[in-house]
């Protein structure tokens, strides 16, 4: 078999007319190819949503931003409002983790935006979404490994500053009468092993979520390069 | 927003490119399911970057783009491989057409040889069979001329050699 000579039978291929359509039968047609055809039936697909991995990406983080807001928000208020507000500081912890989140949310959505450009050439798309992949998948890693010791760490600034019941004294030092280095050496010691096995879990659940993918565009693209 | 005038405009466009995208769900899917969610998905992308549509290039290539693009990046539509030469593998459109005999096999081994590409060589083999010259190839792809050609006549010798197997069986 030459390619070339296929030439002509492909081209042929452009308007196929399956049994049904001869016959003057477009449900049969549909029936035949799964594609119906005609101008009219293009219009309701114009007003689907995309089911393409960029556009999921983007309907999980908006679900995850929706999560974050819902369960944020009454927390924040309650502790404002509740306990003659003497526990506004954890609304505040809450605040600042909320506009962490926020950073995180319009960091991530950027990068969607910018992961992939239909229109261009097939290659410089390609090197286009493993670029921004990657970018999306570090950005990931790093903002959900950090996100715990960065609350411990308010946390344990919260109570250590007084916030809560201001005039009684630390929390820690009511626990334990040791100085405030020993409480906060206690602090890292348990943080650090703690932080290191979530980049771990993080690494390999990010790995899984986005790995197959990566790895499919990059060989793809090396496949291009290739002489 | 984009006028009713936009909408028809862009509706008989692809209307009449339609043949393009119907070769691209056929050789990127091998179900009924698989190729009319990306026959969907790809004129819904199509719709989507249609205000970015300047006219720099022909609407052909900026098309040809948006779908391999689609089809290439979208894995959910990754199967393996067949090396089975059954009708039933076949696109349903070669199964309804009468062709006479000798084209009729031609077709069958292309389609069967050509499910057997990667999806890059798919592509590649698909402008070719458009009849694309280098130049458009190039403008589509993104891939040098130089790489183009040395690409083609690999993928011109793998097509030769999986139909030998496939007619004398050798392999």
């Amino acid at each position: 078999m030459e390619l070339d000579n296929l030439k002509g039978i492909w081209q042929d291929l452009e308007e196929p007319l399956p049994q049904g359509r001869r016959s003057g039968d477009p449900a049969a047609h549909t029936r035949a190819t799964g594609l119906s055809s005609g101008g009219e039936s293009l219009l309701p697909l114009l007003q689907q949503r995309s089911r393409g991995p960029v556009a999921r990406m983007r309907r999980n983080l908006r679900i995850e931003l929706l999560c974050i807001i819902v369960a944020y928000v009454p927390l924040i208020l309650f502790y404002l409002v509740e306990f003659q507000g003497r526990l506004r500081a954890i609304s505040l912890l809450l605040i600042v983790v909320g506009a962490f989140f926020c950073a995180y949310y319009y960091r991530k959505s950027r990068l969607l935006n910018t992961m992939q450009c239909l229109s261009c050439q097939v290659r410089s798309n390609l090197a286009r979404q493993v670029g921004t992949l990657k970018r999306y998948t570090r950005f990931y890693l790093l903002a959900s490994t950090i996100v715990i010791p960065a609350m411990a760490i308010l946390t344990y600034v919260i109570f250590h500053l007084q916030l809560l019941y201001p005039g009684d004294g630390t929390v820690y030092h009511r626990l334990s009468p040791a100085p405030w280095w020993k409480n906060s050496t206690v602090w890292l010691l348990m943080l650090v092993p703690f932080t290191i096995a979530m980049y771990y879990f993080n690494a390999w659940y990010i790995n899984r979520l986005y790995g197959r993918h990566i790895k499919k565009l990059q060989e793809l693209l090396r496949e291009m390069d290739e002489e | 927003m984009v006028s009713t005038d936009q909408q028809e405009a862009f509706i008989r466009l692809v209307d009449q490119h339609r043949g393009i995208l119907h070769k691209v769900c056929r050789l990127y899917c091998f179900t009924d399911t698989d190729r009319q969610d990306l026959f969907q998905e790809i004129v819904i992308q199509l719709w989507r970057s249609y205000p970015g549509f300047r006219g720099d290039a022909k609407f052909s290539t900026w098309l040809y783009r948006i779908a391999l693009n689609t089809a290439i990046s979208d894995l959910r539509k990754q199967r393996p491989p067949t090396t089975s030469t059954s009708p039933d593998q076949l696109p349903t459109e070669l199964q309804d057409i009468q062709y006479s005999g000798e084209k009729e096999q031609q077709l069958q081994l292309l389609y069967t040889a050509i499910n057997r590409l990667t999806e890059v060589e798919k592509a590649l083999t698909m402008l070719y069979l458009e009849d694309k010259t280098y130049q458009e190839m190039e403008e589509i792809s993104g891939i040098t001329q130089n790489n183009l050609r040395v690409k083609m006549n690999r993928i011109k010798d793998k097509l030769r050699k999986m139909t030998k197997e496939a007619t004398y069986g050798i392999g």
